[in-house]
């Protein structure tokens, strides 16, 4: 026993090392897996605290930037909603209608990122909006620009928000002109371009083609942009084109975004319940 | 080791870590080179720390970074991991008349030949553990080397200039 102590005293230094890194590697395979980040990180009270008054200060300096996109977000929904009227005419004559619930299926959350990070291999954004306001797990996230990411893990008044910067987070998408599917893949590095996989080779790509989420995208609604296509080769031996995607999401920048709540969503969860199971 | 030192000491690394989470924490070079400042207080750290105190400090700061950049646990692995190796390193680097009993690590006692090796062996030890464990992902191995040692460069260079300001007059 004496000598188990001994021991223990002589190696002191070594079993001390041997436990802390125990509790480290813990803690990296626990909080870094999806659903068990609540804890420690950034929605952290006091964390989030000092982190969005930087944020305020930061906030103050790239005002002009900021105001520059609304605006020309404002041009945008002012284009749109022209468009909308003038379609207003010959929809009612068409005998297919959309019900009210499916028009209004949509509503948008704005909300301000009080910390996020472009440079790491996984990238994460904490917003300040929770399950106070409706945000739940799973809903799209969107900038005034582009796609940003979903809506990971929620506390009462702040959310965190998987990237699209984030190598395990991939979405469904489609090329504007042709149609053509494919999903959306970030490579781990380069916070401006990601890749689109899947789009077979005897498909016509064309440099400049607008990438928007699909129609059959589980998280985000249909048709919002994504990228431009900048570059298209073929891949090694491979039957896939090899595009690299300019996303339009300026993320170094990003100060606001929009929280995407689909009031359909239940529904459609329920609905897809009743599918027969095979035996 | 008196009373004063540490007391500087201490403040100069609350200092080190509130720079570093609220300036440097977005800030890169080229998308590669980061400056992680708060590896200060283990390359400053005097020679004759207990290493049980240091093992426990290091794993504190550490864990105080990770819980601003979302990492959890990987800073503190990196820098335990360093705060061990530390000794090995002074074994390594002894020079022919070996450590003055009072010697304590800076640029001006120890001269650029002794400091410098000294200071890329602990940056780079932490940085290549640090993105090797943040990337979490060997097919972006070379990427991360990369920026482990850009990063050293880029460490030894601000540290460098840290201590000639810091010479003793």
């Amino acid at each position: 026993m004496i000598q188990l102590f001994q021991f223990l005293a002589r190696q002191r230094v070594i079993l001390l090392l041997l436990l802390l890194e125990l509790v480290n590697v813990w803690a990296v395979f626990k909080y870094n897996a999806y659903q068990h980040t609540l804890y420690f990180n950034t929605t952290n009270q006091w964390a989030a605290s000092i982190l969005a008054t930087t944020q305020e200060v930061k906030t103050y300096h790239q005002l002009r930037i900021v105001n520059g996109t609304l605006a020309q977000e404002n041009a945008q929904l002012r284009t749109e909603l022209l468009r909308l009227k003038s379609q207003q005419q010959p929809l009612t004559k068409l005998p297919y209608y959309v019900s009210e619930a499916m028009l209004n299926r949509y509503q948008a959350v704005a909300s301000r990122v009080i910390d996020q990070s472009t440079r790491m291999s996984q990238n994460y954004l904490t917003i300040d909006k929770g399950r106070s306001d409706g945000i739940l797990p799973g809903m799209a996230v969107i900038s005034s620009t582009g796609i940003v990411g979903k809506v990971m893990s929620c506390t009462d008044n702040l959310a965190l928000v998987v990237s699209v910067l984030h190598t395990s987070n991939s979405v469904s998408a489609k090329l504007k002109r042709s149609g053509e599917l494919g999903y959306i893949k970030w490579p781990g590095y380069q916070s401006e371009v990601a890749d689109m996989m899947d789009v077979s080779k005897y498909k016509k790509v064309v440099k400049g083609d607008t990438v928007v989420t699909s129609d059959y995208n589980a998280v985000f609604p249909p048709n919002i942009p994504i990228g431009i296509v900048a570059k298209v080769g073929l891949e090694k031996d491979d039957t896939f084109h090899d595009i690299k995607v300019m996303l339009f999401t300026q993320f170094a920048t990003l100060q606001y975004v929009y929280v995407i709540k689909n009031r359909l969503a239940g529904q459609q969860a329920q609905l897809e319940t009743t599918k027969p199971k095979s035996e | 080791m008196n009373f004063t030192f540490n007391f500087k000491w201490f403040f100069s690394v609350v200092f080190a870590i509130a720079i570093q989470v609220l300036f440097l924490r977005d800030i890169a070079i080229a998308n590669v080179a980061f400056c992680f400042i708060y590896t200060w207080f283990l390359v400053k750290a005097p020679m004759q720390i207990n290493p049980l105190l240091l093992l426990l400090g290091a794993m504190s700061v550490g864990w105080l970074i990770d819980i601003f950049y979302n990492t959890h646990g990987m800073h503190a692995f990196a820098c335990v991991l360093v705060a061990w190796l530390r000794p090995v390193y002074f074994r390594i680097l002894t020079p022919a008349n070996g450590y003055d009993e009072r010697s304590s690590i800076s640029l001006a006692e120890m001269k650029w030949l002794w400091f410098f090796p000294y200071l890329f062996l602990m940056l780079m030890s932490h940085h290549l553990l640090l993105f090797i464990l943040e990337a979490g992902d060997w097919t972006l191995i070379g990427f991360s080397v990369l920026k482990a040692l850009s990063s050293t460069l880029l460490g030894m260079a601000v540290f460098g200039i840290l201590e000639f300001f810091n010479r003793p007059e």
